[in-house]
């Protein structure tokens, strides 16, 4: 009677990890947690911008203010794509914060070139 | 490769279209994120010191155009880097996909470059502000 050879244990399976894998499994939750909260110092910077703004024209800074809620909501879509297995990407969102970027340096540029400018407001 | 497909390659979607290759792993994917984010809130702080610039300082003795020689030039390089980081974001993550090494980053280039332009031209301005 010849004892049977031991099972291996089953092998990872080969290449990188598919989209169904649960991210949490290799890292708990904290890329995801990182990435948020990079998400919401982005939304602040936005925040920050039009407030700065808001001193030199008004009109300019709400513009730039409305912009910070929809980045902040723009990350908070990452949780559930992720929790139900869809790939992270999102190239959209990225797109849009490059595209709003463009356009608040070009409402910036305007407002500096022709802007009545507040000198010496630092003096 | 024509301008218009390379155009249409930056566009979100294609990306994640027809990039070939799988999923990369989700922590490599977030890391690629949080690096652009980085990038484009370092493009805001960018605008937001050229119009502090502009508008806020009081302006330079005898360099009448020396507030715009030195703000316009920093706001114009915030959009550059905003569309640079989102370019390099997408070759990040094409190379994530099929396994490659990650491309060559041109954005600490074209920052360190600017930012010794800009510094060369405030050192100019300052000196015949200040000099006879």
């Amino acid at each position: 009677m010849t004892v049977p050879p031991p099972v291996p244990p089953p092998a990872p399976p080969p290449g990188p990890p598919r989209p169904g894998d649960d991210p949490e499994e290799r890292d708990p939750g904290l890329a995801r947690e990182r990435t948020s909260l990079a998400w919401t110092r982005t939304a602040l910077s936005f925040a920050a911008l039009g407030g700065a703004v808001l001193k030199v024209n008004v009109v300019t800074g709400l513009l730039i203010l409305a912009v910070a809620p929809v980045i902040w909501q723009a990350g908070r879509v990452t949780r559930g794509r992720s929790q139900a297995g869809l790939p992270v990407v999102g190239a959209a969102r990225l797109f849009l914060i490059a595209i709003s970027i463009v356009a608040v340096s070009l409402l910036c540029l305007a407002v500096a070139v022709f802007g009545r400018s507040a000198p010496g407001a630092l003096r | 490769m024509s301008w218009s497909r390379r155009i249409a390659d930056l566009l979100p979607g294609s990306i994640t279209r027809d990039a070939g290759g799988t999923e990369p792993d989700p922590r490599f994917t977030f890391a690629n994120e949080r690096t652009f984010l980085a990038w484009s809130r370092t493009a805001l702080a960018l605008v937001v010191a050229g119009l502090g610039i502009v508008q806020l300082l009081p302006p330079f003795p005898r360099v009448p155009v020396g507030r715009h020689l030195l703000g316009i030039p920093l706001i114009v390089l915030g959009a550059v880097l905003a569309v640079a980081a989102y370019v390099e974001w997408g070759r990040s993550q094409r190379a994530l996909r099929r396994g490659e090494p990650l491309p060559q980053s041109i954005l600490p280039w074209i920052l360190a470059a600017t930012v010794t332009a800009i510094a060369v031209i405030a050192a100019i301005v300052v000196l015949v502000s200040t000099l006879r």
